[in-house]
């Protein structure tokens, strides 16, 4: 199947000036062919774990439609303020960061979906795995839904990896459901090859004291967008991520972030860490949405830019939204180079300056890679970063 | 402590609210509309040279061409069916306050304005609707050449060609459908060109007064700091509250020599029926310093981000901004930063204060362009949310272009610490004084940067604010 690409994702929850361009992006790509509709064989899958393989895009999304009061409960708030930014994407009975153009291609392209079912008070040991080894000219367009029922807990690594010098497309979804008391841990690496175009969308929801981690390496592809709109609809809900990212030559990346901060006493912690190199354009978007009711939340989102080029974008949208009194907001970023005191300290250790780059490049990626709860992969990764830098 | 209860007992919001009603025949007014008649009415007005006519008439083609921004706060409730874009006055501009007319005088004398001057300004400009009705400057800042007029004026010295060389260059009609306004029916604002070196002591004001109901204010401030010259200009705005919309779409172009350095200070309290779509930009040149001290506290809507291009190497702003939006306000404003230059330096340190269901938006953009090495960018914005039907968002865009430059950002929202104000209790005050203070507090850094007796009217406007009046 081949399919002409035309999509806006990744919109920024309050728009602003144009001149910019962070408003949103665009996804325009004629004649991208696509193989894959199905998610490969998953490993490690435990007992009390349910795999309902090659469900149709719809069908697994009942799911969230049964639930879609409960998730989007109407706040009774009139209008956004800022300009209804993405009014459209409210249609998706759950949100997810690239937004509803993206659902809209899984569904128009048959994708399936596998849905992981975690049972009831389990507590998988062992991550489950699930591994896209793309050979060079694959298209792959997939989804995903983990579902965590109550009091469970599971831990998923998703592994995307090609040859370095190989081309083709890959596209996928992962819906997530944190039902009461339950934790969710997603891992996603992705060390495609230069010729690669990539988009990972993630949506997810959590129930009273549910709590969803994500941790993101984005290493490869040749233009990369990243979305991920987590709904923290209820009481005591944990949203944590960690991301890092390495854009080099003349790649892009798009990233979009958000969470809805709507239950009381709702606890978030953002933190990207990323390198750009060469001719690097990169577009981060990090949103923390207190909705009115959301009284005890706090809400901490920290970037790290290293800059390693006179020739890279970077451009960064930490955006703080606020209804409600009662609630803690932060957000911090630092973008450059390294600092000179730190390169003359290194440098009086006997270690030249682009040694002394290329240590702080793999100590600042690293930090995110030993968050892989996966020996092998972890290993790969930073296998992987140190043959770039 | 009881010295400042009396003080929010005794601010009063008729200290800017009130209305001198106009005597009709006392005033000339446009009929209400835009379109080529009354732009070329207003030229007529004006008595402009020819190519300022022409240039009137080609914004107005950009902008019936334009569409109004689709981000930011809502103007549906601004018709310009409804808004006549020039009122003045019969009487000329004066030079000495006991010639304006009785009435306007009466409004700048509740104002405080003469008594500022007399006490503390180098020069005054006061602007009643859609003129300058007062312009003075003291002999001995005239005597070091420093030219404080109105541009209508100036356009007739030999100032022209300055001005034509300068006049919406930096903030051209084409930046977007306010200024394309703007351009079209502009009247009244002030000219100043400080000379080579030279250093004026004590600041230079313009006031803006909007008096007419349902009316517009398109003032233009055009400010020439030469090379090594020093000035620091405020500007002060307010108006009668009126049921119906009010509109003003101000420019402001600040030009900064080498060396030079401009402080250009706003107390900005428009009535609340007011849209208040102003466009201010600097240009700075080579070791130049702009500064901008900002307070927001009028105005139905806002949209303000004053901008600065760090043209010149080494050259520096620094914003300090507090905005204060109360009850039926949607307050949207920032700063905006360009770095070209080497070395250059930008400082952005910004309060803002949500209550009684305001929304305070604090919005801004950082951009270093490829050129700008060793450049260095800091972005602080702390929001404070008084209530929970209130909202405060900010919305800070960063564009890095270069690797050597090093930018730093952090923003913060959060309530009155229950803890700060138990203590503040504790010491005998009452919950109400507790929290007064603490945002008095809260906005000290920007208080601190204006002269005492601006910062005091600050500071009273936030007393009035806190008090809900």
């Amino acid at each position: 199947m081949n399919k002409n690409l035309d999509m806006r994702v990744n919109v920024l929850p309050a728009l602003t000036y144009n001149f910019l361009h962070v408003n949103d992006s665009k996804i325009k790509e004629d004649s991208v062919g696509i193989d894959f509709l199905a998610t490969p064989d998953a490993e490690n899958v435990p007992e009390g774990v349910t795999v309902d393989r090659g469900v149709s895009y719809k069908e697994a999304g009942k799911l969230f439609e049964d639930a879609k009061e409960r998730i989007n409960v109407d706040l009774g708030i009139p209008g956004d303020p800022n300009g209804d930014t993405s009014g459209r994407d409210k249609a998706q009975a759950i949100r997810t960061g690239m937004g509803i153009d993206i659902e809209n291609l899984m569904l128009e392209s048959g994708a399936l979906t596998d849905v992981f079912t975690v049972n009831e008070g389990v507590k998988t040991q062992k991550p489950i795995i699930i591994r896209y080894n793309l050979a060079d000219g694959a298209g792959s367009l997939t989804s995903q839904i983990i579902h965590a029922k109550k009091d469970s807990e599971v831990t998923v690594i998703m592994d995307y990896t090609s040859e370095r010098n190989a081309s083709g497309f890959h596209g996928i979804s992962t819906r997530l459901l944190a039902e009461e008391g339950a934790k969710i841990n997603l891992v996603k690496t992705q060390t495609l090859g230069d010729g690669f175009i990539h988009f990972d969308d993630i949506g997810g929801a959590c129930f009273n004291k549910g709590a969803i981690n994500i941790v993101s390496l984005e290493l490869g592809a040749k233009k990369s967008w990243n979305g991920c709109y987590i709904n923290l609809c209820e009481e005591e809900t944990q949203f944590v991520s960690n991301q890092g990212y390495l854009v080099r030559d003349s790649h892009t990346m798009d990233i979009n972030y958000v969470a809805d901060q709507r239950g009381k006493k709702t606890d978030v912690l953002m933190n990207v860490k990323g390198v750009l190199m060469d001719k690097a354009v990169k577009t981060y978007r990090g949103t923390l949405d207190f909705k009115s009711g959301s009284s005890g939340s706090v809400g901490d989102e920290q970037e790290d830019t290293l800059l390693l080029s006179p020739d890279v974008v970077n451009r960064s949208m930490p955006l703080i939204l606020c209804q409600e009194e009662d609630v803690e907001g932060r957000h911090g970023a630092t973008i450059g180079q390294l600092g000179e005191d730190l390169l003359f300290y290194i440098n009086s250790r006997g270690i030249d300056e682009k040694e002394a780059k290329r240590l702080m490049v793999r100590a600042k990626l690293d930090s995110v890679a030993r968050l892989i709860p996966d020996p092998e992969i972890a290993e790969k990764v930073q296998y992987y970063i140190s043959t770039i830098v | 402590m009881s010295d400042n209860k009396q003080a929010v007992v005794e601010i009063d919001r008729s200290a800017y609210d009130f209305k001198d009603v106009e005597n009709e025949k006392d005033f000339y007014r446009l009929k209400e509309g835009l379109n080529e008649e009354t732009v070329l009415k207003v030229s007529e007005e004006k008595n402009d040279p020819e190519w300022m006519r022409e240039f009137r008439l080609k914004c107005l083609k950009l902008y019936n061409e334009m569409d109004m921004p689709d981000w930011g706060p809502s103007v549906e409730g601004l018709d310009m069916d409804k808004i006549s874009s020039y009122v003045r006055h019969k009487e000329d501009m004066k030079g000495s306050w006991e010639d304006v007319p009785e009435d306007i005088k009466n409004t700048f004398e509740r104002l405080g304005i003469p008594q500022a001057e007399r006490e503390s300004l180098a020069g005054v400009g006061a602007q009643y609707d859609s003129e300058l009705v007062y312009h003075n400057v003291k002999d001995e800042v005239a005597a070091q050449g420093v030219i404080y007029t109105d541009i209508e004026s100036a356009l007739r010295t030999e100032y022209a060609d300055m001005i034509k060389s300068h006049f919406m260059k930096l903030l051209t009609p084409t930046d977007h459908k306010m200024m394309a306004l703007h351009g079209a029916v502009w009247s009244g604002g002030s000219f100043v060109y400080v000379p080579k070196g030279v250093k004026v002591d004590i600041p230079l004001q313009s006031y803006f007064r909007l008096n007419a109901a349902g009316a517009g204010q398109f003032e233009h401030t055009l400010i020439i700091v030469d090379e090594g010259a020093d000035l620091h200009f405020i500007e002060g705005c307010s108006a009668p509250k009126y049921n119906v919309a009010n509109l003003h779409s101000g420019c402001v172009e600040l030009y900064v020599g080498k060396n030079a350095r401009l402080r250009y200070s706003t107390i900005e309290n428009w009535s609340k029926n007011m849209y208040n779509l102003n466009s201010k930009r600097a240009i700075v040149e080579e070791n130049g310093i702009m500064e901008w001290v900002s307070g927001s506290f009028g105005s139905h809507t806002s949209y303000l981000y004053p901008m600065t291009i760090l043209k010149g190497d080494h050259s520096k702003m620094e914003f300090t901004g507090i905005t204060f939006a109360g009850k039926g306000q949607n307050l949207d404003t920032g700063a905006k930063v360009v770095h070209q230059g080497v070395g250059t330096t930008s400082v952005i340190n910004s309060k803002s204060i949500s209550k009684d269901g305001g929304i305070g938006t604090y919005r801004s953009s950082v951009v270093i362009q490829s050129s700008a090495k060793k450049a260095k960018a800091s972005v602080s914005c702390d929001s404070l949310m008084l209530d929970s039907i209130s909202r405060a968002d900010t919305i800070p865009g960063m564009d890095i272009r270069t690797d050597d430059a090093d930018v730093g950002h952090e923003a913060k929202i959060g309530r009155i610490s229950d803890e700060a104000v138990f203590y503040l209790m504790s010491r005998g005050l009452s919950e109400e004084d507790a929290k007064a203070m603490i945002v008095s507090g809260f906005a000290n850094p920007v208080s601190k940067e204006l002269p005492l007796e601006y910062a005091v009217e600050m500071n009273n406007l936030i007393k009035l604010e806190m008090g809900g009046h």
